[in-house]
């Protein structure tokens, strides 16, 4: 059985950059233990698995320049100026 | 004109060739369909106005010349907005087109709106839609099913004659199930994912729905195919799926009844005695083999698909951060408040949830436990299968556990509503093509379909069969009587 505490799931929602809600603490333990209990069954079976290496094939593009416009891309952004997208500061002021 | 409402793309293609209607009319008359029906059914996110549908067909002689559909709203469409059902995406524009819609356009097909569905794909009812909630139309009390409920929802109400969905662990087959029409979930790489915002990129699949056979191999036929562009399409040659239906399957065939899908827990007995039914037809009105056997790595696919699925995610759904596209929160102060904010307020609950399950077993110290053990479970669940169609041609399985069931049935139980896609998800794991076909309705008449699964590329061979049942029983011509 998974045992996540209230530090871990501070800990997973910073490596998600997803902000959480005090009240959303509980509840977001309850679900993600329900899916983990019921998928660890996984790890029990896989043990015995004698599975070759995966032989992935790599699939490349002739690297070739492809004339394309950045300004419907930009149109999209929330804030963007001349041709960069613009955020907010990387540090606090 | 009311006979429209559920013509074949057969018979609307003979009326536009007959010039008995226009395709202006044709796509004023699934509009004027939509605005009458839609309110309440929640099956569309946007229906296009009629001059800027025509203004983008290219092609008036092509295989889908005029005949209007319905495109799941995480396919891009050049110009249009694509959204996934998610507020993040909300105002996102798609800068060009997806090769689906590439080619449906090319071959002259109307594409008139965007399907509702579950955010991002993620759910089987529908209900995770952060816009609307979409009804089925044999019931409204109940769920379209999911992920590609408009999609499902809209062509078995007549509102459209076909509509493209996607299926990442049973989001096609489902809500055709659940809606009374044909679902069909192509061979991984068999059709291009090329402006298809993707869940799980090494599951996702573009699929087809439609009332019949027919309807759905002249889509596929359109749709399929390599591209340069997925470096996962399958550079193969293409059948004719709808000369195929002609042709007879060959002798010795043998279907495959996966016993303990049939026996497993939880099935509903309505469920599992018309896919008997079903079974017996195909023994003896068509002669053809049976064989019971059992599918081991079945008990175990539910779980690898949850944290494989999940895995994917969380690194797919990365790049929606407020920088480039979609909702920015404006409340921010810093960079990492700016993602932090965006996210929280952007994705929905379940969304957010898959995001960080896909975390957890990603990260250092649970991914041995989790992701590696899962990839080893999906090798073995492939291994299984291309050992299983030495035997058998085709398997025969439930596409649903249960006929659809009641807006927020599961809303205290996440885990039973994610349990849906137990008799679909190994398909996807396994890269195989599997067609959802109705095949009867419950006492209290909501819809059952049964599943065919194939061997890879055996969509042809898939759709022969499901075409022979088809042609033997007159499921396909009931309609929900409302909307008649």
């Amino acid at each position: 059985m998974a045992k996540i505490t209230r530090e871990e799931i501070l800990k997973l929602a910073k490596a998600s950059r997803i902000h959480i809600h005090e009240h959303e603490i509980e509840e977001l333990i309850e679900q993600l233990k329900a899916v983990l209990d019921y998928a660890e069954c996984v790890s029990k079976i896989a043990d015995d698995a004698q599975i070759a290496s995966a032989k992935n094939i790599n699939v490349f593009r002739p690297d070739a320049a492809i004339a394309s416009n950045s300004g419907p891309i930009l149109a999209q952004a929330p804030h963007a100026e001349d041709n960069f997208f613009v955020v907010l500061p990387i540090l606090d002021k | 004109m009311k006979s429209l409402a559920f013509a074949s793309i057969s018979d609307l293609k003979a009326k536009l060739a007959n010039r008995e209607i226009t395709s202006h009319e044709l796509v004023d008359f699934y509009s004027q369909r939509f605005a009458k029906y839609d309110k309440q059914l929640g099956s569309a996110l946007e229906i296009f106005n009629t001059e800027s549908v025509l203004e983008k067909a290219i092609n008036q002689t092509g295989p889908l010349a005029g005949i209007p559909g319905l495109i799941k709203d995480n396919i891009c469409q050049n110009g249009r907005n694509a959204t996934c059902a998610s507020k993040i995406l909300t105002g996102f524009q798609a800068t060009y087109d997806a090769t689906v819609i590439e080619k449906l356009k090319q071959a002259g097909a109307l594409l008139i709106g965007r399907a509702n569905m579950d955010e991002f794909a993620m759910g089987s009812s529908n209900e995770h839609s952060a816009f609307q909630k979409c009804l089925n139309p044999w019931n409204e009390e109940c769920v379209p099913g999911g992920s590609s409920g408009g999609s499902a929802a809209a062509v078995a109400a007549g509102l459209v004659p076909w509509a493209l969905g996607s299926d990442t662990g049973g989001s096609v087959r489902l809500p055709a199930a659940f809606c009374g029409i044909v679902g069909m979930k192509p061979t991984y790489g068999r059709v291009s994912r090329y402006g298809m915002i993707a869940y799980a990129s090494s599951l996702d699949q573009v699929g087809v729905l439609s009332r019949t056979v027919v309807d759905n191999a002249q889509i596929l036929n359109v749709i399929a195919g390599y591209d340069p562009k997925d470096s996962t399409s399958l550079n193969v040659p293409k059948p004719d799926y709808l000369k195929a239906l002609d042709e007879s399957l060959r002798a010795d065939f043998t279907i495959g009844v996966v016993d303990n899908a049939l026996n497993a827990e939880g099935l509903d007995a309505e469920i599992k005695q018309a896919v008997e039914q079903v079974v017996s037809f195909y023994g003896k009105n068509l002669n053809i083999k049976i064989k019971h056997l059992k599918i081991g790595s079945l008990d175990y696919s539910a779980a690898a698909y949850f944290i494989i699925s999940r895995a994917e995610a969380a690194s797919n759904l990365a790049r929606f951060d407020g920088v480039r596209y979609g909702m920015r929160s404006r409340e921010a102060k810093n960079l990492y408040e700016m993602y932090a904010d965006t996210r929280h307020d952007g994705f929905g609950d379940e969304v957010r949830l898959r995001i960080m399950v896909g975390n957890y077993v990603l990260s250092e110290g649970h991914a041995g436990k989790y992701y590696h053990s899962a990839q080893k479970v999906q090798h073995m669940i492939r291994k299984e299968l291309v050992e299983t169609f030495k035997d058998v041609d085709l398997l025969i399985m439930p596409s649903q556990a249960m006929p659809a069931f009641k807006i927020g049935a599961f809303d205290k139980n996440k885990l039973q509503m994610d349990l849906q896609d137990y008799f679909t998800c190994f398909v996807n794991l396994a890269g195989l093509p599997a067609i959802s076909v109705p095949c009867g309705y419950s006492k209290e008449g909501l819809p059952i379909g049964f599943q065919l699964i194939g061997p890879h590329l055996s969509e042809a061979i898939l759709y022969q069969a499901a075409y022979q049942y088809e042609q033997a029983h007159a499921w396909h011509e009931r309609r929900p009587t409302k909307f008649e």
